[in-house]
Formats: C-alpha cells, sequence, structure tokens
C-alpha cells in the first residue's frame, strides 16, 4: 500500500462520532502512528531543571526513540539520539549525569556535547575523508522550551511549540506561576504504571467524567465507610479526601466544565472541593505560601493564579498536566497494546515545604501501580482491549453529548463534564495527522 | 527447637514468628487480621527507588499509615474492585529472616528478611523480590508492627495494577 493510500484508509478510520476498533489494535496502523504522529507532533522531552549545568544530562525518549537531553556550554539545549555514528551502539549507559564528551562503549568513537564526532581511535584504517564525512550523534531537529518544559519534534520543519500548545500553554504558565520564585524544579523520582492497551485509552479517560462514579466505586465506597468519626488525618486526610472526592453524582460531573481545543488539546475544570485538596485552604501553610506568592506577584495576580482550578490538562498525543498539584503524566506507548504512564513532579522553590508533600501524596494517591484509584483505570484499559480485539463489532461510539457542545472563538469547543467532546476532539487531530496532515 | 533456644527469647521468637505469619494472613487474604497486626501509628511502606531515605522527599507506591490501610483492606472486600475480579492469588516467600533488638525509639525489635512474592491472576504470572523490614514494638496485646517496608529490587520499573500488599 502506498503511503498515500495508507493515509486515507486511517483518515477513514475516524468519523464525527464513531471511531474503528483498528485504532486501538492494529500493529499496522500502529507502526503509521509512530511515523506520522510520534515522530513529527511536539512531544514533552524533560524539564529544564533536570540538566542545569553544562554538560548535564538525562536519558529520556522522543517517541521511538531514545534521546539525551544535554546542558551545553553555552547554556543552550542539545538533543541526541542515543545511537553512534559508527555501528550503532547505545553510547550513553547512565540514565543522567554530567559529561565532558560522550565515548561509545564499542570502538570508542568519542563525541561533544553536541554530537558532533571528537575523534575515533585507528583513523586511518577508516580511508581518508571518511571520520570527517562521518557526522556524529543524529541531532534532534526541533528542540524547544516552554517556561522550562522542553518538548521536541523529529520532523524539522512545522507549526512552533508554542502555536501547537495553543490554548493550553496556560496549563504550563499557571504552573510556573503558582511558584513564589517563578522556579520550578523536578523533584521526587518518578512512578510508572504499565497496562496491556493502546495509548489513547488513558488520554481518552483522562477526561471522562461518566466513569469514576463506576470505575472507582470500590475506593469511594471504602473511603466512605472509613470516613465515619475516627478516619484519619495528615497525609491520610489527603488521600481520603482523593478518593471521596470521585463520588460526585452524574449531575455534579456535568457542572465540571470541559474545554476543547485545536490539535487535539482539551482541560477540564476541577472538582476537589474538600479539605487539604480544596482550592482554597484556610491553613497555617498554605498562608505562608500565598503570602510568598503575593510577595512576587501582588494580591490582585495572586488571586488570579491561585483561582485557575482546572483537574486534567491534556496536551495531545500524551501529556497530562495538573498545574495545581505540579504534576506531568505522560503515556508512551510501547506497542499497539502495551503502554506505559510516567509520573513526575515539581518543587515550587520557594513554596513551604509542606506544598511538595502536598504533591507528593497527591501521585502516590493517584498514580502509583498501587494506587487505589489508578489500579481500577488500569484494569478498565485492559478490559477495553480485550474487547476491542473482538471483531464483531467494528465501529466504538463516542457520541455522548454530542448536541450539547457550545462553539466558542479561536476554535475552542466548550461541553459539559459527561460529554465525550475530549475523545472526539482527541481523534480529529489524529485522523488529521494520520490523513493529509497539517 | 534448638534455633528458638539459641535465641535466648528477648523477644526475637515471636517477631519471626509474627513475620511469617503476617506472609501466611496476606495469602489466606485475611486482611482484616492483617491489618490488626499494624499499632495505630502503624506504617505500610514500599519506596520508588532503591535506597530511598525518605517519602517526603521521594514518591513511593505505597506510603499508608494503618488509618489508610483500613481503607485499602475494606475496597479488597467491595464486590465492585474491578482489579480484583478475579482475585490474585500470591504466595509470599520470606526467607533469612533475622531478628535482633532496635535501638529506635518506640520499636522493641526489628526483623530484616528477604521477601518474594508470586502472584497469579487471570491465566497470568508475575513475582516480586526485595528484602522486607518489619519494626516491631511491644504492647499490652503483644508485638505489633510499628513499619513494614519492602524494598524491591525493581523498585523503579513499570509496573501493572498491584492491589495486595507486598
Amino acid at each position: 500500500m502506498t503511503t498515500a493510500a495508507a493515509a486515507h484508509e486511517d483518515a477513514a478510520l475516524v468519523r464525527d462520532s464513531a471511531v474503528h476498533r483498528r485504532v486501538y489494535t492494529d500493529p499496522e496502523v500502529f507502526a503509521r502512528e509512530q511515523e506520522r504522529i510520534f515522530r513529527r507532533v511536539w512531544l514533552y522531552v524533560a524539564h529544564e531543571s533536570e540538566v542545569p549545568r553544562p554538560g548535564d544530562f538525562v536519558v529520556t525518549r522522543l517517541g521511538p526513540d531514545e534521546v539525551v537531553l544535554v546542558r551545553q556550554p553555552d547554556a543552550s539545549l542539545a538533543l541526541l539520539h542515543n545511537r553512534c555514528a559508527h555501528r550503532g551502539a547505545r553510547v550513553v549507559g547512565e540514565a543522567s549525569g554530567c559529561a565532558r564528551r560522550f565515548h561509545c562503549p564499542y570502538h570508542s568513537w568519542t563525541y561533544r556535547l553536541d554530537g558532533t564526532l571528537l575523534g575515533v581511535p585507528l583513523p586511518a584504517g577508516y580511508g581518508e575523508g571518511f571520520v570527517e564525512g562521518a557526522g556524529g550523534m543524529a541531532r534532534v531537529p526541533r528542540v524547544a522550551s516552554y517556561r522550562g518544559f522542553v518538548f521536541a519534534s523529529h520532523a524539522g520543519q512545522g507549526e512552533e511549540l508554542p502555536q501547537f500548545l495553543g490554548g493550553l500553554a496556560s496549563a504550563l504558565d499557571n504552573m510556573v506561576d503558582r511558584s513564589p520564585s517563578g522556579a520550578l524544579t523536578r523533584a521526587g523520582g518518578r512512578l510508572r504504571m504499565e497496562y496491556r492497551g493502546n495509548w489513547k485509552l488513558f488520554m481518552e479517560n483522562a477526561t471522562d467524567l461518566v466513569h469514576p462514579g463506576f470505575v472507582h466505586e470500590s475506593s469511594v465506597a471504602a473511603a466512605r465507610e472509613s470516613s465515619r468519626p475516627g478516619g484519619g488525618g495528615g497525609a491520610t486526610g489527603q488521600t481520603l479526601d482523593m478518593l471521596l472526592s470521585n463520588g460526585l453524582a452524574v449531575p455534579q460531573w456535568d457542572d465540571v466544565p470541559l474545554h476543547a481545543f485545536p490539535n487535539g488539546h482539551v482541560y477540564m475544570g476541577g472538582f476537589y472541593r474538600r479539605g487539604i485538596i480544596a482550592p482554597q485552604r484556610e491553613d497555617a501553610v498554605y498562608a505562608r505560601y500565598r503570602a510568598a506568592l503575593a510577595a512576587r506577584h501582588g494580591e490582585a495576580r495572586t488571586t488570579e493564579i491561585l483561582g485557575v482550578d482546572r483537574f486534567n490538562n491534556l496536551i495531545w498525543p500524551g501529556l497530562s498536566v495538573n498545574s495545581r498539584f505540579a504534576v506531568l503524566r505522560q503515556v508512551t506507548p510501547l506497542d499497539v497494546d502495551r503502554s506505559v504512564i510516567t509520573s513526575t513532579c515539581f518543587r515550587f522553590d520557594g513554596a513551604p515545604d509542606e506544598m511538595f508533600d502536598l504533591t507528593l501524596q497527591f501521585l502516590n494517591t493517584a498514580s502509583s501501580p498501587a494506587s487505589m484509584v489508578a489500579s481500577d483505570d488500569l484494569e478498565v484499559f485492559e478490559r477495553c482491549q480485550r474487547g476491542l480485539s473482538d471483531r464483531s463489532v467494528e465501529w466504538i461510539d463516542m457520541s455522548r453529548g454530542m448536541g450539547r457542545d457550545r462553539h466558542a472563538p479561536r476554535g475552542v469547543v466548550e461541553a459539559p463534564g459527561t460529554s465525550e467532546v475530549a475523545v472526539r476532539n482527541q481523534m480529529a487531530a489524529w485522523q488529521r495527522w494520520m490523513g493529509a496532515g497539517p | 527447637m534448638s534455633g528458638r533456644a539459641r535465641l535466648q527469647d528477648r523477644g526475637e521468637s515471636a517477631a519471626l514468628e509474627l513475620v511469617y505469619g503476617e506472609a501466611l494472613l496476606l495469602d489466606e487474604r485475611r486482611f482484616e487480621e492483617w491489618l490488626e497486626l499494624f499499632d495505630e501509628d502503624g506504617l505500610y511502606w514500599v519506596p520508588s527507588q532503591p535506597g530511598q531515605a525518605s517519602a517526603h522527599d521521594t514518591l513511593s507506591l505505597f506510603y499508608e499509615q494503618k488509618s489508610l490501610l483500613a481503607v485499602r483492606v475494606n475496597r479488597l472486600r467491595q464486590p465492585s474492585m474491578h482489579a480484583q475480579a478475579p482475585p490474585v492469588r500470591t504466595l509470599h516467600h520470606v526467607g533469612a529472616a533475622v531478628a535482633r533488638p532496635s535501638a529506635e525509639r518506640g520499636v522493641d525489635l526489628e526483623v530484616s528478611s528477604s521477601l518474594i512474592v508470586c502472584e497469579w491472576r487471570g491465566d497470568e504470572g508475575r513475582w516480586f523480590a526485595g528484602r522486607a523490614l518489619h519494626r516491631l514494638r511491644q504492647g499490652p496485646a503483644g508485638l505489633r508492627i510499628v513499619m513494614k517496608r519492602v524494598d524491591l529490587i525493581n523498585c523503579d520499573a513499570p509496573h501493572r495494577a498491584l492491589t495486595v500488599p507486598l
């Protein structure tokens, strides 16, 4: 099949209100996705605070490839494919560190921090001009930082990062704005969950506000029974509040607004209203935090920053941002039916230490493989994948709430919480990139 | 039993018994009895990074005080717990357990052991391996767990859902 024919066929897998099951299950569609989406769009790579000094590097992924983000002597960033130009060996073995140059362990080809070849042993053996023409560790053509969040694209050309982020740049802005020093530091390690299912299942579920009452019924019920007098405090209180918050009734979920943007991005409003996780707390820690923010931004602006009440902000294709808890969750496709969700978090530099406890406990509760919440999501993702491999029904409905979309300026669609607007929006972006493309 | 005699019993044999018995309670899904082994301020901790020093600067797979463990145990009894339909079968293998008096404040004894947990669910199996540390306190009702910490050799790997405590 020609590329054009494949693009045409893939685009036909998405209709206005339904999507074909092959979008989740077909290994050939998955392979084309890797090329047409994950080797072209802007993807989150790492945070600048992970590579503060010249020579600092961190090994990460950009779509299907392993890459090394390296801070250069002039403070700029380079993103290198972790592959020797000679025989293809993986050059950097450590997950992170600080280096003056990179050596391939195989025949000791040596590279500068920008990936250019510095030297090889036995240069004469390779023939005249070979070493000069051999190139270096290949550089990813486009790397850009948005307020410290580093994104990259394998494509040499295309939309600039701020345009790609569009209305969802505001999620990254709000996280930075919530730091009393204006700086974020990546901290706390990371948590990774795996599931035997397609990567889209995570993104679709992240703003599906009908599922919590059913998928998370067991943790809501257990939390309710345990929250009667004598239920606990401290970190326990936060987890309990988080579990209980999933117990809204359907009309309450409907009141959580969804905002869908061009490029497949979407955000949902907040729904935490209780205890230590409420957007506006009244306690000594929060008062100190607020005062520190006000010293930087002034009272009015601080009120505005803290007033942004959103939960999941999804930057298509795979990043979920929670600005208030300073958390990123990213889904990485490993195969058509296998995905990993990586959660990382940040300190608001200059905020009371206790604010970071809130962040850690948020992820421990929501994004650990042992999470009382996420474990049921993972189970349902795996059941979806199993069911979708069944050929008895070809098309999957995504029409919920279709008649209730409100079209706002600049391509924004607003919808009530129980709408599947986010799924339709993500599939529209998928169709565009898989089809003729932008 | 000669091993028991050698310990001269400052509580060490009871400590070992508790650790072996705890593993059995989990395998037999006697979660409420398992919970009762924890003292009121008892903590269950599975770090996410090798050699992790604190749960207040680094994420954890589990970091739960008894009151929160009670929620977890309650959930394991909820019929709507999808991740336990069907339930996981586990086998905890405790080996090389050594009990000794503890210098920690509020802790009388500690038991270090190697722990292997085999899980079977839905025609698929997996295993976990690591070191376990039990800190125990002598109370009016006998020994209770102040902290159980499990350091998995693959604590920082991606894991599928973990629903029954290790």
